[in-house]
């Protein structure tokens, strides 16, 4: 064990050394989680509405009534809230007239303006805000009825208030048939993107290092290793290691600092951190693999970055895998991310447990178990 | 008329030698690297494997080391066998090999420290002996830069410095100053002779017969996988006999001289190295004039005549018909 520990501790302090890692490590993963974030988390515009024209208390009780349905509201001008709707940023937006306004504040018949955009869930956000529209109605009229009868405004407010109290309101859980819609539901603008940034990177900084691999058997320091009281396979487990803790150490810091900086939920913490284990472990086994195969540090380093960014790819870290056509799909499978992600999906998404993620976590050790198996007996034959 | 001097290897590894090297042999594919090579070295004796390159040393020291599995024969480290699994004997030895093994983003001090903590060091032990080994190769003042800024020289002797570490029983040194500059050539032979003079058991290969006539107790002189003679350096020059070497320099037609020298009864060896002919001659004293005569009648123009004693070199020649460079 004390062989292990230094030699990984000095694979971790040559990986450290490195200065180009730095970038790649704290600050890239991070610049990608934003742009992700950017494109398709959009802030919830699903749920968003954009409010123009005549301020006063229909304004006030719309967006009243809107924040219970759970609905983001923005204030903004006439044009400006036309071009949010148009562009995705709301999904819709209630332009109120002057005149509409008065009316309200009158009694009479109003009518405000609605505008829908093309989004998915613009059916459902037509129906939340005519709720809201019809409840800011009612209780207009429900005050005029009471103040009609003579009661004085105050006295009036006070008995809405008791009657909201005392009748239980019937809740409306509306659901959508779009498997898109439901699926997202409930990630935040940058959860998406952690994820998928965090499995991307933590393979491709694994894969990459395979050159430290390589390089040790260049400088003749894997032969010393083995001449000191050291097997072979206690050499290579102790490289394979130092890997594992790198692959860990990135992931664990991208964890944290997305959920620091942009709030991401990931869910239990232990699971996500178990998932990242497991992922790093067949990350450091990809590396001795390529470490093995390869003789040359400079062409390991470009197969490494490849093979990285093709999985990647391939597991739905650039593109989420729901998005992916069926067949493309079940090839993902053939991937680690393709699982990693299922589990995190799991784990984010839908509060999964350990028993939810157990069939990815088997399929990654499977993968693990093999490609170990195969790096392992190649590398003791190389290191000698 | 070749003496062979070969130590009784028959035994296996008694309590009191360092190392027993017993038969070994190595094959890769149709070449036999390593053919049947034994010897022993007692405690405190520098022991020097001489032979020009592609003779089978490294390949024998990667046995020895416990890096490379014998085909057949056996190598035992203080009575322990060796063997690329066994862990015990490997602790005993110290090996520098001959590419430089060192982390270059790391330190000096770095270095030392890992290569101490596979060696079993720790804590102030670890720390006290790094110190002591910085100071020996003279790399205090540096321990703490990176070792890709260091020099040549300062790199070979820090790559001694941690075979040195863990006061190894044996220290293997495999062709330690092959590219080395002459100042830390000698400054590296400085500290082997100095740890051989404090009592380390030394292994030490190369292919310069100047190294091993300085270091080494007894040599061992290797050539196609063989180990062709072995011995103290009086020992060995003894197998030449009453045999001088003779150097002709000049121009004209080489060739034409070496094949009509050869033909001379006094002639032993002739070799041939661009424009200079070097003779193992019988009764030099008598014989150099008929030679001179010989020469110059096959057409090659003297420029410089030399007779000197035998050496390892002369050794080497009488031995094997080749030069140690070639």
């Amino acid at each position: 064990m004390r062989n292990l520990l230094a030699i990984s501790a000095t694979e971790l302090r040559r990986f450290i050394r490195d200065r180009s890692n730095i970038f790649f490590v704290f600050f890239m993963p991070l610049l990608l989680v934003v742009v992700l974030g950017l494109q398709f988390g959009g802030g919830g515009s699903e749920s968003r509405v954009a409010v123009s024209g005549a301020g006063g208390r229909l304004r006030q009780a719309l967006a009243a009534e809107l924040d219970e349905l759970s609905v983001a509201v923005g204030a903004t001008g006439d044009e400006a809230m036309r071009d949010q709707v148009a562009r995705g940023r709301a999904a819709a937006g209630v332009y109120i007239p002057n005149d509409a306004a008065a009316a309200f504040a009158a009694g009479d018949p109003t009518q405000v303006e609605l505008i829908v955009g093309t989004q998915g869930g613009s059916q459902l956000i037509t129906q939340q805000v005519t709720t809201a529209l019809q409840a800011v109605s009612l209780e207009s009229a429900q005050r005029a009825a009471l103040t009609g009868q003579g009661i004085p405004p105050d006295e009036a407010e006070r008995a809405l208030a008791a009657a909201e109290q005392d009748v239980g309101p019937v809740h409306v859980t509306i659901e959508s048939v779009s498997e898109l819609d439901e699926e997202f539901s409930g990630l935040g603008q940058f959860d998406l993107g952690a994820a998928s940034q965090l499995l991307l990177f933590v393979f491709l900084i694994s894969l990459a290092g395979s050159v430290t691999l390589i390089q040790s058997r260049q400088y003749g320091v894997q032969r010393r290793i083995v001449a000191a009281p050291v097997s072979p396979r206690q050499a290579l487990a102790g490289q394979a290691l130092g890997r594992w803790v790198i692959a860990v150490f990135q992931g664990s810091y991208i964890m944290a600092a997305t959920a620091l900086i942009f709030d991401v939920d990931w869910g239990n913490l232990w699971l996500s951190l178990l998932v990242l284990m497991v992922f790093g472990a067949v990350a450091a086994g990809g590396a001795m693999l390529i470490g093995s195969l390869m003789d040359s540090d400079n062409a390991a380093s470009g197969v490494g970055v490849g093979v990285g960014l093709v999985l990647a790819a391939l597991g739905g870290c650039m593109l989420p895998l729901e998005l992916f056509p069926d067949t493309l799909r079940t090839i993902a499978n053939v991937t680690p991310h393709a699982w990693a992600y299922e589990a995190y999906a799991e784990i984010q998404r839908h509060g999964g447990g350990l028993t939810d993620i157990l069939p990815q976590l088997a399929a990654m050790a499977a993968v693990l178990l093999a490609l170990g198996a195969w790096a392992l007996r190649r590398s003791v034959a190389r290191a000698m | 008329m070749v003496t062979m001097t070969q130590h009784d290897t028959e035994s296996p590894a008694t309590g009191s030698d360092v190392l027993v090297v017993q038969d070994l042999v190595r094959n890769f594919g149709e070449l036999r690297a390593v053919d049947g090579v034994s010897f022993r070295i007692a405690p405190g004796e520098t022991y020097g494997v001489l032979g020009p390159n592609g003779a089978g040393k490294t390949t024998s020291i990667s046995m020895i080391a416990g890096l490379l599995r014998p085909d057949s024969g056996s190598v035992h480290v203080a009575g322990q066998l060796m063997g690329p699994r066994q862990v015990g004997p490997k602790a005993l030895l110290g090996l520098v090999p001959q590419e430089l093994a060192i982390y270059p983003e790391l330190s000096a001090a770095e270095n030392l420290r890992f290569f101490g903590r596979l060696q079993g060091l720790g804590g102030a032990e670890l720390r006290s002996r790094t110190d002591e080994v910085l100071d020996i190769i003279g790399l205090s003042d540096r321990a703490k830069s990176a070792t890709k800024e260091f020099s040549g020289g300062m790199k070979r002797r820090l790559n001694i410095g941690i075979g040195l570490l863990h006061r190894p029983a044996l220290l293997i040194l495999d062709e330690p100053t092959v590219g080395v500059d002459p100042q830390s050539r000698n400054s590296i032979l400085e500290s082997v002779e100095a740890l051989a003079t404090e009592g380390m058991s030394v292994l030490y290969t190369t292919h310069y017969m100047e190294e091993a006539e300085r270091l080494c107790d007894r040599i061992a002189i290797v050539d196609s996988g063989r180990i062709q003679a072995e011995g103290t350096r009086t020992e060995l020059i003894r197998i030449v006999g009453e045999l001088d070497e003779i150097r002709l320099d000049g121009s004209g037609d080489i060739a034409a001289a070496a094949g009509a020298l050869e033909r001379l009864p006094a002639v032993e060896h002739v070799l041939t190295e661009a424009r200079t002919l070097r003779l193992t001659v019988r009764e030099a004293p008598t014989a150099v004039a008929g030679i001179v005569n010989a020469a110059g009648q096959a057409g090659m123009e003297l420029a410089d005549v030399e007779i000197s004693r035998p050496d390892l070199e002369s050794v080497f020649l009488h031995l094997t018909g080749k030069a140690l460079r070639d």
